[in-house]
């Protein structure tokens, strides 16, 4: 596109913006004057604001008079001391902002109250959030930015040591130091370093029935947030059935595919990879339980099998426990897995 | 962040080609449901066949649901055999399902879920309690028999499509009156939940004739006459005007109980507490014997006059009454057969599919449901155990019989697995109070928690026997049939409301 026609939008933009921050301004006076007509005034203001966004010259006009009055205004103080008096301006009123804020969330006036929460009530999806104009309420884009940023956070961050530590859990390495290569190479994410493979053949007990394997993947926060009771309800579920355990560990920036590496190593029935899940908007903290009958190098994928959606908001984490339990069992039964697990069972 | 249900939907991730968990269990599987409603008049029995099958994506753990519903078997409707005018002749209805099993093809043991109601003026303890007794041989070890007016509306509603009507309807409110041959039991709808209930002494068999007299009147007809001074008696003549005078009543005072409100004149034919609900009724739909008296859906049937009784003029009656053509009139889907469609197949429930159960301790029957709410609120839901079990125990084994009652957990927080062993300690230190160990320990829970809960006591007290399910509403003094394990790992669980919260 022409920089210059870019340029000239942009600035028409920065101008109607003011005018309509101007407008509300005075429209939010004239509300102070008339406390008792505040829904009132809502509604006009939305016709104000629908007027801004047309495109008709004679509204053109009425803008430039509005603007007209608040250029004045501005004439005669310096540069600084506006900002200074609009940020008062903004600071006296926002309170009131605040409490319009709590009223106007959410569709405005719904045709079915009721019906739009039974809705809602269906899906963790962003619903029935209202809108102003053509785009979402402030509320609605702050959370869907703050959402946005936890998944990022979610990625990029690291897991607790504390939480690794009262588990007994030592940690590896994969191939892959940094984050940014972790991304990029999912492959590296998927072998030990030489160093871990080191440090697992001689803490881990060899031949276990169970090895549990604990990584971050794409959620440090996963793991913080549902380690702790997945892997406790787990054991004690495990314990219940009567299995013996291998020495559990932690592998930090594995891929799901590096319980091949450790099906070598340490020759287990069964490993389970409690791993964190590539982050969403609705969970930036969702765990998986990857599982599969005696991992080597070269497993199908087809072979693997996973609990998803464990965290708070889905599978309760100390339900999944207990329920992985019984998978194992059935695993074990059928020394089998994913889709050969489903042919054996006929 | 929406919290969603333990149950619920969620945004489906993708996995990258990787194959999702399936059939660790059977994924569908068909139980056989019965219905058996034994009437002030009439008698009939449903079989149904239900569909369960797993709803959940395959990463996700098991969530099983009825999916389909299939009527298999009608009975025809048979007069309710009877020994007197409010004895069910038991052995007679116990011949009567043994052959209609016959006929629809099935035997006792097929059957893994349903209900017995007996409704109406047979709706006595006595006959209740009897046909417990009697009809488990011939109609299913899980089966069950049940009373009580609220619950008779409600299970009506379910069965005319009054129910469905407002979950499709959403906005507009709908009660449904099931008129038989004792009582009109009124239930109420809007958006697929219940506002209220509320039931009348109307029904068709109130006054009956013999040859061209009054045959019998009963009690709370006799007590309207008598204040109305009237001199219509048992055993005399009567002109038609005579009869429509008290019919033509009987629609008035449902006009005036859909509206609540019903004079103190009219309360002679209330049974049981006032009308409940706090919505503007919008539509109406009249079921049982008195619906079919009006639609006549049921073409081989006797014909309706032969009951010798006020049906069939009390349905004129109603269908000219000026008081009920305010509201919109919805044609029911089952007249006659109502309840017992709502009892065969529209009791039954089925709990989560991660619980632990024992076998040998299925099926319980009858179990009264006591409700110790943590409203979201872990702490404050442990300090009210000891307490709570203490007074269930008062409240259900006064006398140490070794009644007894299942614990049914509400709104817990999200929990970890520090907070489910400070539960089930609690828990098991309180449950110290119960002298009978051998009976099972039955924890109902809201949430997705059973497994855990149950392997937990299992590992503190390995010889406690334990019913833990959960995926469950009930309320506070409901009771509960839980039947046998399913092949999909799931029970069947039929809730029997007998209270009513506002």
């Amino acid at each position: 596109m022409n920089p210059e026609l870019v340029e000239t939008i942009t600035k028409l933009i920065v101008e109607k913006l003011q005018t309509v921050y101007h407008l509300s301004d005075e429209a939010d006076d004239t509300a102070k004057l008339l406390p008792e007509s505040v829904k009132l005034w809502n509604t006009k203001s939305h016709d104000e604001n629908g007027k801004n966004h047309g495109f008709t010259f004679e509204h053109a006009s009425e803008r430039k008079e509005d603007s007209d009055q608040l250029v004045k205004f501005s004439d005669y103080t310096s540069a600084p001391n506006v900002t200074e008096q609009k940020e008062k301006a903004e600071s006296k009123k926002s309170p009131v902002q605040c409490e319009e804020q709590m009223v106007q969330d959410g569709i405005e006036q719904p045709f079915n109250q009721e019906e739009l929460e039974s809705l809602i009530s269906k899906t963790p999806a962003r619903i029935g959030v209202g809108r102003a104009g053509l785009r979402p309420k402030t509320s609605t884009w702050l959370k869907f930015r703050y959402d946005h940023a936890a998944a990022v956070d979610a990625v990029y961050g690291n897991v607790n040591e504390e939480l690794l530590k009262s588990l007994d859990l030592f940690k590896v390495n994969t191939l892959v130091t940094e984050k940014e290569v972790y991304i990029r190479r999912p492959d590296m994410g998927r072998k030990l370093s030489d160093e871990a493979k080191n440090m697992i053949s001689s803490k881990c007990v060899k031949s276990p029935t169970v090895q549990i394997v604990v990584s971050d993947g794409l959620s440090s926060k996963a793991i913080d947030a549902n380690l702790e009771d997945v892997f406790l309800s787990l054991q004690q579920s495990l314990k219940s059935i009567g299995l013996d355990v291998g020495t559990p560990f932690f592998i930090e920036k594995g891929r799901v595919a590096v319980m091949d590496d450790i099906g070598e190593l340490l020759r287990p029935k069964i490993v389970v990879l409690l791993i964190g899940e590539r982050p969403g908007l609705v969970s930036a903290e969702s765990l998986s339980a990857y599982l599969c009958y005696e991992p080597r190098i070269g497993t199908i994928e087809a072979d693997r099998m996973v609990i998803s959606n464990i965290h708070k908001g889905g599978i309760p984490p100390v339900e999944a426990g207990a329920y992985l339990g019984t998978i194992i069992q059935k695993v074990l039964k059928y020394e089998a897995s994913g889709v050969s697990l489903v042919q054996k069972e006929g | 962040m929406q919290t969603v249900n333990s149950d619920g939907l969620y945004v489906a991730f993708l996995f990258f080609g990787r194959w999702e968990m399936k059939h660790l269990t059977p994924q569908n599987e068909e139980i056989i449901s019965a219905g058996i409603d034994i009437g002030t008049s009439t008698t009939k029995i449903v079989i149904s066949k239900f569909t369960l099958m797993n709803m959940a994506g395959g990463a996700h753990m098991p969530r099983i649901e009825i999916i389909n519903k299939d009527i298999i078997y009608r009975s025809p409707i048979f007069p309710t055999p009877l020994v007197t005018s409010t004895i069910v002749d038991i052995e007679a209805v116990d011949e009567l399902v043994r052959l209609e099993y016959i006929k629809a093809g099935i035997r006792p043991e097929d059957i893994k879920t349903g209900a017995v109601i007996i409704t109406g003026e047979t709706a006595t303890k006595k006959n209740a309690e009897e046909m417990i007794h009697h009809l488990s041989d011939y109609a299913g070890e899980f089966i069950v028999a049940t009373a009580g007016a609220d619950l008779e509306g409600i299970i009506a509603a379910k069965g005319s499509g009054a129910y469905e009507f407002s979950k499709i309807s959403r906005s507009r409110v709908i009660a449904n009156i099931d008129i038989g041959g004792g009582t009109a039991n009124v239930a109420v709808y809007k958006a697929g939940k219940l506002c209220g209930t509320c039931t009348l002494h109307i029904g068709g068999r109130l006054i009956r004739f013999s040859d061209d007299k009054i045959g019998k009147i009963s009690e709370p007809i006799k007590n309207l006459l008598h204040e109305w001074k009237s001199d219509l008696k048992e055993g005399r003549t009567f002109s038609l005007t005579e009869i429509e005078s008290i019919t033509d009543y009987m629609a008035q005072v449902i006009g005036r109980m859909l509206k609540r409100e019903l004079t103190a004149t009219d309360k002679n034919l209330l049974l049981g507490h006032e009308p409940n609900w706090n919505e503007c009724i919008n539509a109406i739909m009249f079921s049982g014997g008195i619906g079919e008296c009006i639609y006549q859906y049921e073409k081989n049937s006797s014909d309706p006059q032969s009951f010798n009784d006020i049906g069939m003029i009390l349905a004129k009656s109603l269908t000219t009454a000026s008081s009920l053509s305010d509201w919109e009139w919805i044609r029911p889907q089952e007249t006659v057969r109502a309840t017992v469609l709502g009892a065969g197949a529209h009791t039954t429930e089925i709990s989560g599919a991660t619980i632990e159960v024992e076998k040998e301790d299925l099926p319980i029957k009858n179990l009264p449901v006591y409700e110790i709410c943590f409203e979201n609120d872990f702490l404050k839901g442990i300090k009210k155990i000891p307490f709570a079990i203490k007074e269930a125990i008062d409240m259900y084994d006064s006398y140490n019989e070794g009644q007894n009652f299942s614990i049914y957990f509400s709104k817990i927080p999200h929990i970890g697995f520090k907070e489910v062993h400070q539960l089930v300690d609690c828990l098991l230190n309180s449950m110290k109070q119960v002298k009978h160990s051998d009976v099972p320990l039955v924890i109902v829970l809201e949430s997705d928690l059973a497994k855990v809960v149950g392997q937990t006591i299992k590992m503190i007290q390995p010889k406690q026997k334990i019913i833990c399910i959960d995926q469950i509403q009930v309320e506070h003094g409901d009771y509960l049939d839980i039947g046998q394990v399913l092949q999909t790992n799931v029970v069947p669980v039929v809730i029997k409301t007998l209270t009513f919260h506002q």
